[in-house]
């Protein structure tokens, strides 16, 4: 068939474990996790490309894959329903030579090239499925283009004392990346890169054929195929990108990423200049019903509630139920949970679909000097009548 | 129910509905937060199975239109049948329909008579509830009767206008039935649903049509059933029904859905109403904000006041200001300090700071789209 040529294609990786996500990802990949009251991690990402206007997108997907699967559908929430391109979910297939796992985020990509070889794009924009921000990829590709860069690394910067954590990039004054120093113990900047790549077809197609005939590579991109990239002299710039943007793959990052969307000055707001709204799988849910002995402070409220309780400080999700006397404080509620009469619930993250019957003891308030443990309930979990849970247990 | 097909009538009761209606429809109303009424209609046929519904609609119905869309979010944008709107322009020679009849008989050759289905269900969007049309259509054919009715007990109270009411006798049979009138509380009112077989309708439609008779309950069901040549079956309904077709009772029931027997008889499991999707954030609730039985949909930012009111999508609501009793859709923005009670704010009003509104259960203040005060 003859397909018509795509500027840009981009490929999400989503097929990672998550396992720092501990319970949360048991049966759910990561960028399944429920997250900001109505969307899941990966909506961040998919969201950016439609309005950055990429509207070829492929989803790598490996681990625990059928909720992931189930939630992008046909992409229609996305405006991802195209007869040409559009959403395509691509788990690792059995092919004629050989069947195989995902080795790596390179090798993932490798075994996908025919995928991106049917739009002849240009370029092709690398994401992660586990990071919270928004972004106008448009701008970076610009930026790729204008600096007729062969890979161009989205960068922000940290703090010097954090730059030993992440893949920093170091540069020349033009922007241009003369070393890329994965976890350095001695930082030189502290330009780190968020994960986000444009290549130029031509260039990573070549390298990602090189990399899987090499039997030492580990098939990542940030350890086999950038270096070679960079050593073998193509051109390579960082770009700076100023705004939120925080790597979820822990379980006090993703609290934190939800506390961050508080306030009436939101960290990160959701709503944003109104220009490029966040898409979700919406679900038919009437408006939430707050009763007249309820509290909501602070704190984000989804469709499809009934609040009885109080809520200060906490995202509660679509479609949840929280009975009298009930409290929730500093915590992230996931969709669907029923939360009994009388039970308090602090410091925690309750996964979706849980009951927690009447009297029972969530996690547990915070002192000042402490650090912050966060109770875990994992997915669709019954707490009985009076139980404690103890300050950042995982259950 | 692949046998059934829905016809539905959205401008029923504009011309009762004053402002609201001035550049919708009736069926486009808004309701309960994030619906429209109609929304409850195609709800319940969609949950039926019913997978070709016309929707009949005169004027205003841009708006209905561009919520309805292609029916995607009711299941209902198939190849075979679907959803269809059936606009003045439509068919050839009458540009507006007087009644029920007329409309029908004007569509049957071109939109009617095409699908395969045997049954036809008519209905409107001026009577919200959450129904199961198998159980209905059930009891139709039980009935071996010509036309089911759906009615509804407690709503004739001696003042209301009814469109078609009916009174039982002891074995739920027919005994007496009127049309217009006032009726009083032993009979029960019609909710504008009717289920029969569609070659019935169309035979009849045309040959009412053809005598200059063009309304359905007066002319074809209470004629026809009082010269004995049309068998009609009462299905009585029994959870809630909420008529909204007056401003009036619009304001009242828009209300009552804040009550949990209301609400919960309208959300019913396997009853799901279904509507159109808007990417809207979660609603947030600021460090002051005191809200007490309030139905919020997302989009809201509310830092203010609220007590038994309706919040539509994405309303402000400023710190200091205080809402009680009234229904206000979406885009609304209510200033610092704003005192607003028995109020309807109909969409993007603009409330500014410190303004006082205060009007009554029975006579609402009604502000119109986009008004500023």
């Amino acid at each position: 068939m003859n397909f018509q040529k795509k500027r840009c294609v981009a490929m999400l990786l989503a097929g990672g474990q998550g396992s720092r996500l501990l319970v949360l990802t048991e049966n759910t990949a990561k960028p399944a996790v429920p997250f900001g009251g109505k969307y899941r991690i990966i909506d961040f990402p998919l969201s950016n490309c439609v309005n950055s206007g990429i509207d070829t997108v492929g989803i790598l997907t490996q681990y625990q894959p059928l909720e992931l699967n189930e939630y992008i559908g046909n992409g229609q929430p996305w405006g991802l329903n195209r007869s040409h391109g559009g959403v395509q979910i691509l788990p690792p297939y059995a092919r004629s030579k050989k069947s195989e796992w995902y080795k790596g985020t390179a090798n993932a990509i490798y075994q996908n090239m025919a995928f991106i070889e049917r739009y002849d794009p240009d370029n092709v924009l690398i994401l992660s499925g586990d990071h919270i921000y928004r972004m106008d990829y448009a701008k970076m590709i610009r930026y790729h283009e204008e600096h007729d860069s062969d890979v161009t690394i989205a960068v922000r910067q940290v703090p010097i004392e954090e730059a030993s954590r992440f893949g920093i990039m170091n540069t020349n004054p033009d922007g241009s990346i003369y070393e890329f120093e994965e976890k350095p113990k001695q930082p030189k900047s502290n330009n780190a890169s968020m994960g986000i790549y444009v290549f130029k077809w031509s260039i990573l197609k070549q390298f990602l054929i090189d990399d899987e005939e090499n039997p030492n590579s580990d098939n990542d991109f940030g350890k086999n195929v950038i270096p070679a990239i960079l050593q073998a002299g193509h051109k390579m710039f960082a770009y700076d990108f100023e705004g939120y943007w925080k790597d979820v793959g822990t379980i006090s990052s993703l609290w934190e990423a939800n506390m961050d969307l508080l306030g009436t000055d939101p960290e990160f707001n959701l709503y944003g200049d109104g220009t490029a709204p966040i898409f979700a799988r919406n679900y038919a849910l009437p408006a939430s019903y707050i009763d007249t002995g309820s509290k909501n402070i602070n704190c984000l409220i989804a469709e499809g509630c009934e609040i009885y309780g109080l809520v200060r400080h906490s995202v509660v999700s679509t479609g949840c139920r929280m009975g009298k006397d009930a409290v929730v404080e500093d915590s992230v509620i996931m969709p669907n949970t029923v939360i009994e009469e009388g039970v308090i619930i602090r410091n925690a993250i309750v996964g979706e679909g849980c009951v927690i019957r009447r009297g029972a003891v969530i996690g547990g308030a915070f002192h000042d000097g402490e650090k912050r443990q966060i109770a875990v309930i994992g997915k669709d979990h019954v707490i009985e009548v009076n139980q404690v849970v103890k300050p950042g247990e995982v259950i | 129910m692949k046998n059934v097909m829905g016809l539905v009538f959205a401008n029923i009761y504009d011309s009762s509905l004053g402002q609201l209606t001035n550049k919708r429809t009736q069926a486009s109303l808004p309701y309960g937060g994030r619906y429209r009424q109609i929304d409850f209609t195609l709800s319940n046929m969609s949950n039926a199975g019913i997978r070709h519904i016309d929707i009949v609609t005169q004027y205003n119905f841009q708006s209905l239109m561009n919520h309805v869309g292609s029916g995607e979010e009711w299941d209902l944008e198939l190849e075979d049948g679907g959803l269809e709107f059936i606009t003045p322009y439509s068919v050839g020679q009458s540009n507006t329909f007087r009644g029920k009849l007329e409309a029908i008989a004007a569509i049957s050759d071109a939109y009617l008579s095409r699908g395969k289905e045997e049954y036809i269900i008519l209905a409107d969007a001026a009577v919200i509830c959450a129904i199961n049309l198998d159980e209905v259509m059930d009891a139709h054919i039980a009935s071996g009767k010509d036309v089911t009715v759906v009615v509804k007990a407690g709503i004739a109270n001696g003042k209301k206008q009814l469109d078609l009411a009916v009174r039982l006798d002891e074995n739920g049979e027919i005994s007496d039935m009127a049309v217009d009138y006032a009726a009083p509380e032993s009979c029960l009112a019609s909710m504008g649903m009717f289920i029969l077989r569609k070659d019935l309708l169309l035979r009849s439609a045309a040959e009412c049509v053809s005598r200059n008779r063009y309304r359905l309950e007066r002319e074809f069901i209470l004629r026809e059933w009082n010269e004995g040549r049309l068998s009609v079956n009462a299905y009585e309904f029994h959870n809630v029904a909420l008529f909204n077709e007056s401003t009036e009772e619009y304001f009242r029931n828009n209300l009552a859905i804040i009550d949990r027997k209301v609400r919960h008889s309208l959300y019913r499991d396997g009853l799901t109403i279904y509507t159109k999707v808007r990417d809207q954030v979660p609603c947030y609730y600021g460090e002051n904000s005191q809200i007490d039985d309030c139905i919020v949909a997302d989009g809201c930012v509310l830092l203010g006041s609220a007590y038994n009111s309706v919040f539509f999508r994405s309303v402000k609501l400023s710190t200091g200001a205080s809402v009680r009793n009234c229904v206000v859709m979406s885009k609304c923005e209510i200033g610092i300090g704003a005192q607003l009670e028995y109020c309807i704010l109909d969409k993007d009003v603009k409330i500014n700071a410190g303004v006082k509104l205060i009007g009554t259960m029975e006579h609402p203040v009604i502000l119109n789209r986009g008004d500023v005060v």
